[in-house]
């Protein structure tokens, strides 16, 4: 009998290779269409494999209860070293027979399940091509899981802390959530301050200001959080349970090491500056102010005035300001902007304030009774198509193509928002790409928006786009859910078996690999002057391998070796 | 890893499924309930999703397959939740597993059963526009992929005729015509309400033309169509014919007004909309009639901006709601009053009404058992409003997706991962309770 | 260069497809009983930017005489953007094959989403019919490599 040498996980042993083959009848989904006799009776008098012993067997219905005991029995009684399963779409049963053979000593690397029915019964029509197209398969299954390796699982231990960067809305949600959970939270604000953009919005958001202060407050008394006010971000290494992350403090250059499971990026945004695009144009001048400025009069004891000391007695809401120029819509400005509107009312009910916008976008379900307020107010909305603004002179064009110009006492522009301006710095330390407009980019934008291509690094808040307050702590929240599920106190982690290996003699450090690593799992270690792969990280998608120039790389479970052995069944 | 605590998951949606496999890896044991024979929600009737057009099944089906292979998950499929009694910590709730007459564990999927069955008739879950048998799966693909049988139009069930012809038909023996419901009864500590939403009822509005007017689409019916593993394999045709339509309007925020809300996805759809018609059919006219672009986020202004001019020719219109479809020849005709209120007039093939996100018809029936309350628009509310909690006014009930408000992809899945983690609480301090 | 000239002649030819996507559309062709040709063969990968040229031209000097890889629609990508960088190394090794008397088109890189069933079973023919019409792999066994 042919000898097999296997290593893995430090375990060097020599065994003898008796590979289980068993094929599904699957009801007639299988056995009416193939011929498994034939297949068990060529199978079993297989030349090639003289020095394996091979048994082969048929059997109504592996999947079911009786069908996996019937297979856990076989291994166990026959020893096997390998064992392969003809039957249905590994999507269906792979991991219904890994378990099986979890139950026994067959490491389930060293089984394959060849798919017998999708790809040959019930495709081909003729019993005897389906026949010899079902042999051929198992053939390559056979000669492929002689080459399969065991694999084991690599449990790591975690550090359960966080570390959020940013002390606004969302970085303050964040924390809260997981402090709550009893989860120490290493919170770093870059000003002297927490509270971010939100402190100066305070009434912009109705009820919020009171929740702001509280919320600080909160996380001032809070034991589990550790807050390092003037703090940035130094140095960043690490993964998923096990960050390393080095802090300076901006006033005495003094520098702090802190261990961390995960890293929740809260670094909010800002507005932009207004620009001047294809249809919106303005000069600045002395009475013509963005919405923050005019947010913050209003949270002040005085309320809006004219640089003369005056009160306005019209004002122009200019809707959209850099929405074309920027490519996004930030979502937020037509509420806001009603809500001003409000505000100046309040301020004086004789007040002409009149919106220009060019759409309304109310996402949020309670955003249209703001609508509904400002229109009851006697708030006049204009629809325009080309706004101009010269001082407080506004020039438009309405959508039926008629031009008019007004002039008011004040203009106030709603700017889009941008990202803040430590963004590409922080970016690079995490190793986090930014997007096409300078965002933090989400690893997925609908199935985990909050997740980075760095496992461990989440995005809330407006760092990740921009979005209203309430979004933001949703945001916020969903990164403490992921950590709250995934790092728990005193568990480990399992990571992805089926990882890529540098093989160190092969590797040239040429970092083609490391280049087209979505995941950042591979790194260059100078001292030997190779690429090597982070196997905590990796997913094992194999990008790496197709871009190795000097085949250092091994993708396990699926390495070459082990895919020729189909090709050379499929081409026989 | 030891068990801690159980969650009741109500809705396999893209929420549901995704707050179900976050419990379930923080090794709580789940019970997922969903009261479809299938798993997947509304996604996976979308071919391409926005804002990038990514294939909802590639996307999808591998959290489909991981739900169905969780160990910590028990999926109730063609389940309802009945009751649910007691506190945070300590709920009991009992759910009525509706006889499938199809057993999951034996039946592999084949479809030999559909053939002989002789009753024919409309697939909801293909929005009508295909015929199935009373023994089905609601479509090629469906997770998992085992048929139910619909009891109220088969034949032997609801007529008490002869036929087992199904059964007969099996090689599996994994039909069971004697099946009957099932109540279970079970302890939960926390539950998650992310049932999701319905689409607004356009036959209300009979301008538009909606149930009396073939050519008129509601925005599901065109997902289906465009669907590859659709009832046309993805061939656009109208319906009933095989005439491929040559101009096709999408009438923007129908609903809008009649719901007080913004449904915030709308827009979205009808470009996507835009964009596949003009994929699959170049030479097509397609015409946006809208009032107001909603494209909250960060790529969809940009979309819209590649769809504007490109794939759709943009029509504003001052009042969407004196917008109406009629009959005109062999076509329909669409009138609307244009930027200076005169009344213009379109000649399309086909129309898509981009119909408002509405809360959905069980929605009251389960604020009822769950004995949570509602907002003003019929969706389940949070109570601590503007904080991002998706706890509602029962302490242990949270509520995630289209389920509380209108919404994308994105945010659903967002709410799910804050429920989850709130939930998180709830089972933590069981455990050290105990 | 190569010609047809048999005339009864079966194509060998190998899809290595991405486990995401076309896997799953295969699978999807499989239960919806679409009929493929035997002479088929699918190899499954967990991404088509695995897919490498020593497999590619090894499978080739095998005897292949055509080879699909297909996975994720660009931008579909299970792992971000695996399929854009299969794309551009396809397109290098399409230059390489012309330096070996082996057409292009023997080679295929096919976009099937895991909702596309119907597509694969007619993306697998018609590539079959298109290989079966390019005759033998002229490089087959050959000792000149």
């Amino acid at each position: 009998m042919k000898e097999f040498e296997m290593r893995e996980a430090g375990q060097d042993r020599k065994m003898r290779a008796k590979v289980g083959v068993y094929v599904c009848e699957c009801g007639p989904n299988i056995g009416g269409k193939i011929d498994l006799d034939r297949i068990l009776s060529d199978l079993s008098g297989l030349d090639d494999y003289q020095d394996v012993e091979l048994v082969v067997k048929k059997y109504g219905f592996l999947c079911s209860v009786p069908g996996k005991e019937f297979l856990e029995e076989e291994i166990k009684s026959n020893g096997f070293t390998h064992l392969v399963i003809g039957a249905c779409s590994p999507r269906d049963h792979d991991s219904t027979f890994m378990s099986v053979c979890s139950k026994t000593d067959l490491n389930p690397y060293l089984y394959r399940i060849i798919n017998i029915r999708e790809h040959c019964s019930w495709v081909i029509d003729d019993k005897e091509k389906a026949t010899e197209k079902a042999e051929s398969y198992l053939r390559g299954g056979i000669a492929r899981v002689l080459r399969q390796s065991e694999l084991f699982e690599k449990p790591l231990d975690i550090n359960p802390d966080v570390l959020v960067i940013g002390g606004g809305i969302a970085g303050m949600e964040a924390a809260l959530s997981l402090s709550g959970e009893d989860r120490r939270v290493f919170l770093v604000e870059k000003t002297d301050r927490l509270g971010g953009v939100s402190l100066d919005l305070s009434g912009l958001l109705p009820g919020q200001g009171f929740v702001i202060s509280k919320k600080i407050e909160s996380i001032m008394e809070d034991r589990n959080i550790r807050l390092f006010l003037n703090t940035r971000i130094k140095a960043v290494i690490g993964f998923l349970g096990n960050f390393e992350i080095e802090l300076v403090s901006e006033e005495n250059a003094e520098t702090t090491d802190i261990m961390a499971g995960a890293i929740v990026v809260a670094t909010g945004c800002s507005l932009s500056e207004p620009g001047v695009s294809d249809h919106f144009s303005y000069e600045a001048s002395d009475e013509v102010y963005t919405s923050l400025s005019v947010e913050k009069m209003f949270s002040g004891d005085e309320g809006v005035k004219l640089r003369s000391g005056e009160q306005p007695s019209s004002a122009a809401l200019i809707h959209c300001v850099g929405r074309e120029e920027k490519n996004y819509c930030s979502g937020i400005c037509c509420s806001y902007m009603m809500k001003l509107a409000g505000l100046f009312k309040n301020q004086s009910s004789d007040i002409q304030i009149t919106e220009f916008y060019r759409d309304i976008c109310l996402p949020q379900k309670d955003d249209q009774e703001r609508y509904k307020a400002a229109e009851a107010a006697g708030v006049t909305f204009i629809r325009i198509k080309d706004i101009s603004i010269k001082g407080t002179d506004v020039s438009f064009e309405m959508m039926n193509g008629e031009k008019s110009k007004q002039s008011f006492d004040m203009v106030v522009l709603a700017p889009a928002l941008k990202p803040s301006a430590d963004t590409e710095e922080l970016a690079d330390l995490l190793t986090v790409p930014l997007d096409e407009f300078g965002f933090f980019q989400e690893v997925h934008k609908m199935t985990n928006p909050v997740g980075t291509s760095t496992d461990g690094v989440f995005i809330v808040g407006t760092a990740h786009g921009p979005k209203g307050v309430s979004d933001s702590m949703q945001f916020a929240r969903a990164s403490a859910g992921q950590i709250l599920t995934r790092l728990i106190p005193g568990e480990q982690l399992i990571p992805e078996v089926k990882v890529t290996e540098i093989l160190e003699a092969y590797c040239t450090g040429c970092g083609n690999c490391l280049e087209v690593c979505v995941y950042g799992a591979i790194y260059s270690d100078d001292s030997r002057g190779i690429s090597v792969v982070n196997e905590a990280v990796c997913r094992g998608c194999g990008n790496c391998f197709g871009s190795c120039p000097s085949g250092a790389l091994r993708t396990k479970h699926f390495t070459n070796t082990q895919l020729y052995q189909e090709v050379d069944e499929a081409l026989r | 890893m030891p068990q801690t605590g159980n969650i009741l998951v109500i809705g396999a949606g893209i929420a549901g499924m995704k707050a179900s496999l976050m419990l379930a890896g923080a090794s709580s044991k789940v019970y997922l309930v969903e009261k479809l024979p299938i798993i997947g929600g509304k996604v996976i009737k979308n071919e391409e999703s926005f804002p990038n057009l990514e294939c909802s099944t590639c996307m999808v089906a591998p959290i489909q397959q991981d739900v169905l292979q969780n160990p910590n998950i028990e999926t109730l499929t063609y389940s309802t939740v009945e009751k649910i009694e007691g506190s945070a910590g300590d709920f009991s709730v009992v759910i009525r597993k509706k006889a499938r007459y199809v057993s999951l564990t034996d039946c592999i999927g084949c479809g030999m059963c559909y053939e002989p069955c002789p009753v024919s008739l409309k697939n909801e879950w293909e929005e009508n526009l295909i015929n199935r048998k009373a023994i089905y799966v609601p479509c090629s693909g469906s997770l998992p992929n085992v048929p139910v049988i619909d009891s109220e139009h088969c034949l032997r069930l609801s007529c008490g005729e002869d036929c087992s012809l199904c059964a007969e038909s099996c090689a599996f023996e994994a039909i069971n015509l004697e099946d009957v419901d099932e109540v279970l009864e079970i302890d939960v500590d926390a539950v998650i309400l992310a049932t999701g939403s319905s689409t607004f009822d356009l036959s209300s509005i009979p301008d538009l033309g909606y149930g009396t007017l073939p050519g008129v689409y509601a925005p599901l019916e065109f997902e289906r169509l465009f669907a590859s593993n659709g009832p046309t394999f993805g061939s656009i045709t109208l319906r009933d014919s095989d005439k491929v339509p040559g101009s096709i309007a999408v009438i923007h925020c129908v609903g809008r007004r009649e719901q007080k809300y913004c449904s915030a996805v709308c827009c979205m759809y009808s470009f996507k909309f835009a964009r596949f018609l003009k994929h699959k059919i170049p030479s097509v006219n397609v015409f946006n009639i809208y009032s107001d672009i909603c494209v909250p986020g960060k790529n969809y202004q940009s979309f819209y901006k590649s769809v504007e001019g490109v794939d759709t020719e943009m029509l504003y219109t001052s009042s969407i709601a004196d917008v109406s479809v009629s009959e005109s020849g062999s076509g329909l005709k669409v009138a609307y009053p244009d930027a200076a209120g005169a009344m213009k007039e379109l000649s399309v093939d086909m129309v898509i009404l981009a119909a408002a996100i509405v809360p959905d018809d069980d929605v009251i029936e389960l604020a009822k058992i769950t004995g949570v309350n509602l907002d003003s628009r019929g969706f389940i509310a949070t109570v601590h409003d503007g904080s991002g909690s998706m706890e509602t006014s029962r302490k242990g009930v949270f509520v995630a997706g289209t389920a509380e408000g209108p919404k994308d992809i994105q945010n659903s899945v967002v709410q799910a991962e804050s429920a989850a983690g709130q939930v998180m609480g709830i089972v933590t301090s069981e455990v050290s309770v105990s | 260069m190569e010609k047809s000239s048999e005339i009864e002649f079966t194509p060998a030819i190998v899809g290595f497809l991405c486990n995401w996507c076309t896997y799953a559309a295969a699978d999807l062709a499989g239960s919806s009983k679409l009929e493929l040709p035997p002479s088929f063969t699918v190899i499954r990968v967990m991404c088509s930017s695995r897919i490498d040229h020593n497999l590619l031209l090894s499978t080739f000097f095998k005897g292949a005489d055509g080879i699909l890889v297909a996975g994720c629609h660009p931008g579909d990508c299970h792992y971000g953007e695996g399929n854009y960088y299969a794309r551009r190394r396809f397109a290098l090794l399409k230059k390489v094959m012309e330096t070996l008397d082996l057409a292009p088109d023997r080679l295929q890189l096919s976009w099937v989403s895991a909702a596309e069933g119907k597509r694969y079973a007619e993306v697998v023919n018609e590539f079959t019919k298109k290989i079966t019409e390019l005759g033998p792999n002229p490089i087959k066994n050959s000792t000149r490599f």
